[in-house]
């Protein structure tokens, strides 16, 4: 019999239930489709699967052994199982030999993002039982200013360094080490800021369990008041990535990007977008409107003042000169709304056609 | 050609291309988002045509790095252009369906061969016969390009190139093709959607159609100029002349980011009055008369046009500083201050719906429909969904039209004085004038002061060397800038960012502009480099 061809469907059944599948898909993602989770930790819809957690192992017809859903591939008439006593055993034990590696912290910051194996832990009963784990990681201090690592939250599966591989793709960390000392380093033991490292902060983004982390928020925010999350748009360049700014006490205190599949940066961010917010909340910002005094120095002003002065400067141009001596500089770092309105205020208010922004591209 | 600028297709279509042809685009540092779906496509298979005078990133993991001479652009263009012609590689049925006036591009491109091109573009005659074979036979092939296409006096002959490209090859109207400007900043598009334009009231409508004047003077119950206005480049110019008397600049440093800075600060000094809106103190503030403080991304609502004409929401998070404003706010009560009646809006969503009432192109679109996925304009009535990919049904309205171009050299070009050629652009860590960017540690530790990159055997030649500061001028201005010795660019080619305040780089840029749009030179002019007085000898 020959293969079938890369867009013809075939059918298997999963938990009893048949089900559609193209050639080349996988367990996880056909089981996806019909709402069966299948837990899953070195998993990432934009990585390779690797299979190397072993949480989301299954029962495949004819396979002895359990299989990993996330690599194994689909094939017509498959019968999988998702849900049985010997995975949920499975699962347990695996979880409980996790947290003797990598015991997740006791009480964690508000934004260190969601430890999967506790998480994962408590909805299968997996308990804290096993002495810890030999491993002594390696760890080091690095001058970057964004990026942490903490060894011991590490529980290997190489989320970041696959991230670093083959999403942002500058292969600037790895895995180090061997056995249960396996841990994440840059070549040569450099720091990130000397690495490849584009500090876009993909591996924070897909640590499961919290072991890469962003170093601002943690000196920034505090562990007693509540966060709240407002999605928005990034304001650096064209590509339009959608932001969760994290905001506590009046204060942006981080910003993330949505899951991965959300929104059309899927998941990704760049230096910027991620972590240069800074300028938000700094001292240098302008706070009052100014006036050019007498003196010749700006002094600061009230609205009203402000206001007045600039409407009686520009219509003072426009009755010596014409209303096309004044020029209207718009600017596309600004919203739709406020570009229209600079137009409006030129065409309507002054009565001119130059209006033009930063927006020659 | 085939509509308004904006890309043809949708970002997330990148990731299904089987061949890309990025020109012009340092996609890794000005797009690096857009840059990660180029790198999915590459691993997944898709072929990556790079032309670009700089080894950059993405250039390392292309299949064809076409390396040309800077400002040699439509001799690039057309030879791949008389490729895809004299091999018979074109879709004849496209061009006969829906376009015009191809004959005379195929005379234009006769004398554009290969090999005449590899003498001017330095571009071998092997690559560019490889790189419009692949291009033109591939189906899902689609072109990006950004400034290093626009920012040249023949920035327009540039585009039209390429739009001849993807016209002769009927790449247009297919998923993953078509022809893709990457915006610069986040609302470059939305800035022009709504009407920031010396020539069209928002929704790209003429302002000397006499139709759509009486529109907007109907909606805004007052007379309008029919006159069209200066684009920005050549207000500047305007105002060194003094015919421009008074300026209202919101969110620019004009004279950090206008080419041939002096000539911005001349204009500046003579002007009667200025008015600045900004978030930050800049280069422009020292002669402003009066300043408005508003309100960031992060503290006020509105809509943000993206790239692939996705328009979508900023959400205000936190609160002003002090008695900073939204900028909509103060441009309600400047224009109500100035006598007229700007409708008391009650949020940004009333003004968008007042701008969608005007503009067809929009209609569909209002606050409440954008919700967290946007919508991709065209969206002509509240029941469309929007539009991804565009020509997708009849690929053109009316027919595409070819253009046929001719080669002429940059507006300035090294000589005995001057012996370099500049070109300038962003960085990854840092943003235009870096008033934001340079505020925070990252982009700091990795790039704190402006630099100079030298291909090495120029460093020689001039006896300077990596991380030493030098003197950098042009017939315009002069500064000071740490050397790169550096593999990136080629000899004779000297590469900057435009970052820094205390380093201006456009003090050396040129404001010759584009024939059409006015866009500045900001990649070619001519620049010298001179080693800084050499520091005494420290004592023995």
């Amino acid at each position: 019999m020959s293969a079938p061809l890369p867009d013809e469907s075939f059918t298997l059944t999963i938990n009893g239930q048949q089900t559609q599948a193209r050639q080349g898909e996988r367990v996880l993602g056909v089981a996806g489709r019909l709402g069966i989770e299948i837990p899953t930790l070195c998993e990432d819809s934009r990585l390779d699967p690797v299979g190397c957690c072993r949480m989301c192992l299954v029962e495949v017809g004819g396979q002895r052994r359990l299989q990993p859903a996330c690599t194994w591939r689909a094939e017509a008439g498959q019968d999988v199982t998702t849900e049985s006593p010997r995975i949920e055993r499975h699962r347990k034990l695996l979880l409980e030999m996790y947290l003797a590696d990598a015991p997740p912290v006791t009480d964690p910051h508000p934004l260190t993002p969601l430890n999967e194996i506790s998480r994962l832990a408590e909805a299968h009963g997996a308990l804290d039982r096993f002495p810890a784990a030999c491993s002594e990681r390696e760890g080091r201090e690095d001058a970057n200013p964004y990026i942490g690592f903490d060894p011991e939250l590490c529980i290997s599966c190489a989320r970041c360094v696959r991230y670093c591989d083959e999403v942002e793709a500058v292969s600037a960390i790895t895995l180090a080490g061997r056995g249960a000392g396996t841990t994440i380093a840059t070549a040569g033991q450099i720091g990130l800021l000397d690495s490849t490292c584009e500090l876009c902060g993909g591996c924070i983004d897909t640590c499961p369990t919290g072991a890469m982390h962003e170093k601002k928020p943690l000196a920034h925010t505090r562990t007693d008041s509540e966060v709240s999350t407002v999605r928005t748009t990034c304001n650096f360049c064209g590509v339009g990535c959608q932001l969760d700014i994290k905001v506590q006490d009046g204060r942006v205190v981080q910003i993330d990007s949505p899951p991965a599949g959300e929104t059309l940066n899927d998941g990704n961010l760049c230096v910027k977008g991620r972590f240069a917010y800074d300028f938000i909340h700094h001292e240098d910002r302008l706070k009052t409107p100014l006036v050019r005094g007498a003196d010749g120095n700006l002094r600061e002003a009230s609205w009203e003042e402000a206001l007045k002065r600039a409407a009686e400067g520009l219509l003072g141009v426009k009755e010596r000169h014409g209303a096309d001596a004044l020029g209207f500089v718009s600017s596309s770092r600004c919203t739709g709304e406020e570009n229209y309105l600079v137009q409006k205020l030129a065409r309507a208010a002054f009565g001119t056609n130059n209006c033009h922004s930063c927006a020659a591209t | 050609m085939f509509g308004a600028g904006a890309m043809t297709n949708s970002i997330p279509e990148i990731r299904d291309a089987d061949l890309l042809f990025v020109i012009g685009s340092n996609t890794t540092e000005a797009h690096p988002i857009i840059a990660m779906e180029m790198k999915r496509a590459v691993r997944r298979g898709a072929k990556l045509i790079v032309a670009d005078p700089r080894s950059i990133w993405l250039s390392e993991i292309a299949d064809l790095h076409l390396q040309l001479q800077p400002g040699t652009d439509v001799w690039l263009l057309n030879a791949l252009a008389h490729v895809i012609v004299t091999e018979g590689l074109t879709d004849q049925a496209f061009i006969e369906t829906h376009t015009e006036n191809f004959e005379a591009v195929i005379e234009a491109v006769a004398d554009y061969t290969p090999e005449k091109a590899e003498e001017v573009t330095g571009v071998p005659a092997d690559m560019i016969r490889q790189a419009a074979r692949m291009y033109a036979t591939t189906r899902k092939a689609g072109i990006y390009y950004t400034l290093g296409i626009t920012e040249h006096t023949h920035g327009t002959e540039n585009v039209y190139g390429l739009a001849n490209l993807v016209l002769m090859t009927g790449h247009l109207g297919v998923r993953s093709a078509g022809m893709n400007p990457l915006r610069g900043q986040n609302n470059v598009q939305g800035a022009n959607d709504a009407g920031a334009s010396p020539i069209y009231y928002p929704g790209y409508q003429r302002v000397d159609d006499p139709v759509s004047q009486a529109k907007f003077e109907a909606a805004w119950g007052v007379p309008l100029s029919p006159n069209d206005g200066m684009n920005l480049n050549v207000m500047m110019s305007a105002l060194a002349k003094g015919e421009i008397k008074g300026l209202f600049v919101m969110g620019e440093d004009i004279v950090l980011s206008e080419p041939n800075a002096e000539k911005v600060e001349r204009g500046l000094n003579q002007a009667e009055f200025l008015v600045l809106q900004d978030i930050f103190v800049n280069e422009t503030f020292r002669f402003a008369d009066v300043v408005f403080p508003a309100a960031c991304f992060a503290e006020k609502d509105g809509v943000i046009t993206n790239s692939d004409r996705r328009v979508q929401r900023v959400r205000k998070a936190v609160e002003p500083p002090g008695e900073a404003r939204p900028d909509w706010v103060i441009l309600c009560d400047l224009a109500r201050a100035a006598g007229y009646p700007m409708p008391n809006y009650a949020d940004a969503g009333e003004i968008y719906a007042e701008m969608a009432a005007l503009s067809p192109k929009f209609a569909g679109i209002s606050h409440d429909r954008i919700g967290e996925d946007g919508i991709q304009w065209p969206c002509p009535d509240s029941e469309h969904a929007g539009t991804p990919t565009l020509h997708m049904d009849g690929p053109i309205r009316g027919k595409g039209e070819f253009q046929a171009i001719h080669y002429r050299p940059s507006a300035e070009l090294p000589d005995e004085e001057y012996p370099l050629l500049l070109s300038t652009g962003r960085t990854l860590y840092h943003y235009n004038a870096a008033t934001q960017t340079r505020r925070d540690a990252g982009p700091v530790a990795k790039q704190p002061r402006n630099f100079i990159e030298v291909h090495r055997r120029d460093a020689k030649r001039l006896g300077i060397s990596h991380g030493e500061t030098v003197k950098v001028s042009s017939r315009r201005g002069e500064l000071t800038a740490e050397v790169w010795v550096s593999p990136r660019v080629r000899r004779g080619c000297v590469w900057m960012p435009f970052h820094f305040g205390e380093s201006p780089t456009n003090r050396l840029t040129n404001d010759a502009g584009d024939s059409v749009t006015g866009t500045g030179e900001y990649k070619v002019c001519a620049v010298r480099i001179r080693a800084l007085q050499p520091a005494a000898t420290p004592p023995a």
